[in-house]
């Protein structure tokens, strides 16, 4: 009978990279997208010329026939180019305040519902189920209704209605979570309700949660653009991808490329979102490896 | 069971209140509707400003002007639209057949191609096939419809002129004449493509997910290890069982079809509600807002409400929970 002989595997730090792709083989076309997108989102104005200003003499140029302007030039003669570079801001301008504040709420609310329970929890998911029974367009075009279009407009709109998918999410791992008996402990310890939720309960859902932002990033860039589209997100002019879709379709068949490229940089972005997140959620829940 | 349903349909009501109410709130305390309507040249007249106030009502406290409102909203009275000098409830019917028709028939096509297509991908799983199949679902869900729209617009309408781009045809209501079917499908062959867009993708990957658990399950293999045929084992007693989360999806979707169609009735300036909706919220029509935000709430929640208790009807374990 020969013995079993575990001799540890010592991995250079080299190897231990590579295994460790090898193992989780993350999206690489994916995080190269969204590296894209952070980088031209942050640096727009060394990358490209100013996105707003019009040349007249240099109107409805089509893509690829002038080194100038590659992308081409819509209506009025903007760069095509530095619009869809400036886009990539727009979009980080947007996303960023309204997934941060639908967080907080969301998860304040999921929390306090998850841990009180009782007539609290009744209460706050009713709010939260009336806002997710509608379909977020809707909600959002209630609230430009009262707010007004434009910047802050948009993001109260997206806010409100993202924030209660945070909420139901975070409130049903709480209810599993606050059953523990390291949380029921702490709680006869004497550890304050406030101190259980942020120590005890919030990071056992913050996994989930990073999953949860990086999908939900994608429903709010797809819902920022339909309202720009629909000329009550951005104000008109601004360099944002919806925009230029609605400006592009004015005179579809003469300027199609003004509506072609900023939708084809929609798709990719939401695209690289939902794959980054797919591949987060399976990367931080081996259990979940086996189903798919 | 009874007491489940008793509770299913409490909730739903209590949950359109809350809506009515923070509709109907935030309609009064963002906005003065008096304050808006004031013709601009009069905007400091008090005088015209208080009368204006009295003849709306809106003098009134806040709870009995709710009051007010929700008891003429149960007779389907939603009061007079700001702009359109009309009233409401007549509107709104006269555009639901558009957007009715649009959506059922958006529907239709994703459960016809949704479904077959998850089943089949889930079974001949990672071959060509379920990779196409997942392709598509993943465009399909990052893939903007108003985008969707313009380009099919461009190459389907424009270029090829194979599909009228905008507009139902002559028909008016509910029903076509006879000799307008054909005419009436064919306008509806771009706009419902595009609504079951997404859907098709949403029903396929959870068809997709729903089936591939159900293939690992016991009695799958031991109908596979008696000897019946794949068909028969794939549709008569898996597919069965893979329908019922697809089919909760499905119903609530459609609710959210009839109501969210917004951006492609705009983009194929389809007369609809949501086209109606829009006009509202851009000229800043308050009751026409709300009326159509409160409708749309009430269909859905009575909506939510059916699926549950059928849903429970079917599997009672969720009667308990």
């Amino acid at each position: 009978m020969t013995s079993l002989n575990f001799e540890p595997i010592q991995l250079t730090r080299g190897q231990s990279i590579r295994k460790w792709i090898k193992d989780y083989n993350p999206p690489w076309i994916a995080l190269t997208i969204l590296t894209v997108l952070l980088f031209c989102g942050f640096f727009a104005n060394f990358l490209v010329g100013d996105p707003m200003t019009n040349d007249l003499k240099a109107r409805q140029i089509p893509p690829f026939t002038d080194w100038s302007h590659i992308f081409g030039t819509d209506i009025l003669g903007k760069d095509m180019t530095a619009r869809l570079v400036f886009g990539c801001r727009s979009v980080l301008l947007v996303t960023a305040p309204s997934i941060i504040v639908a967080l907080l709420i969301g998860t304040t609310v999921g929390l306090l519902a998850g841990y009180a329970r009782g007539w609290v929890d009744s209460v706050l998911m009713r709010i939260t189920d009336a806002t997710l029974g509608f379909p977020s367009i809707l909600v959002a075009m209630l609230i430009v209704t009262f707010v007004g279009t434009g910047y802050t407009g948009v993001i109260i709109a997206v806010t409100a209605t993202t924030w209660a998918r945070f909420a139901r999410m975070i409130r049903g791992e709480v209810l599993s979570v606050r059953e523990r008996d390291f949380v029921v402990l702490a709680g006869i310890l004497g550890v304050s309700p406030v101190m259980i939720m942020w120590r005890h309960l919030m990071p056992n859902v913050i996994n989930t949660l990073m999953v949860m932002i990086s999908l939900m990033i994608g429903q709010v860039i797809l819902l920022e653009a339909s309202l720009s589209f629909l000329g009550i997100g951005m104000s008109p002019g601004e360099p944002a991808w919806g925009i230029m879709v609605a400006e592009g379709r004015q005179q579809l068949l003469t300027t199609w490329w003004v509506s072609l490229f900023p939708g084809i940089l929609i798709t990719l972005v939401v695209m690289a979102f939902n794959f980054f997140g797919d591949w987060l959620r399976d990367y931080l829940d081996p259990r979940l490896r086996r189903a798919r | 069971m009874w007491q489940y349903v008793l509770r299913r349909f409490g909730e739903g009501f209590i949950t359109l209140i809350a809506l009515s109410f923070v509709v109907f709130g935030s309609v009064h305390l963002t906005g003065d509707p008096a304050d808006y309507l004031m013709p601009l040249t009069e905007a400091h007249d008090q005088k015209i400003y208080e009368a204006q106030k009295k003849q709306m009502g809106l003098d009134r406290p806040f709870i009995v002007q709710y009051w007010d409102y929700i008891n003429s909203a149960v007779l389907f009275d939603f009061g007079t639209s700001f702009v359109i000098q009309k009233p409401i409830s007549e509107l709104i019917l006269t555009k639901l057949p558009a957007t009715v028709h649009l959506a059922l028939c958006g529907f239709f096509l994703s459960i016809v191609i949704g479904i077959p297509l998850g089943i089949m991908s889930a079974v001949k799983r990672d071959s060509i096939f379920d990779k196409l199949g997942k392709g598509f679902a993943v465009f399909g869900l990052a893939a903007p419809q108003f985008w969707v729209a313009i380009m099919l617009i461009l190459f389907l309408g424009g270029q090829l002129q194979w599909f009228p781009t905008y507009g139902r045809g002559d028909i008016q209501g509910w029903w076509p004449e006879w000799h307008q079917i054909p005419q009436t499908l064919w306008h509806l062959a771009l706009p419902s493509t595009v609504l079951a867009l997404s859907v098709t993708a949403a029903i396929m990957r959870l068809a997709r997910s729903a089936m591939l658990e159900i293939l690992d399950s016991d009695y799958v293999k031991f109908a596979q290890v008696k000897g019946l045929s794949n068909r028969i084992v794939i549709w008569r007693h898996a597919a069965k069982n893979a329908l019922i989360p697809v089919l909760t999806f499905g119903g609530i979707t459609l609710a959210g079809l009839l109501n969210g169609s917004v951006v492609v009735e705009v983009v194929f300036a389809w007369p609809g509600v949501g086209l109606l909706l829009l006009d509202g919220v851009t000229q800043r029509d308050f009751p026409l807002t709300e009326a159509a935000i409160l409708l749309s709430g009430f269909f859905y929640i009575t909506t939510a409400v059916i699926i549950d208790i059928a849903y429970g009807w079917v599997d009672p374990r969720v009667r308990t929970r």
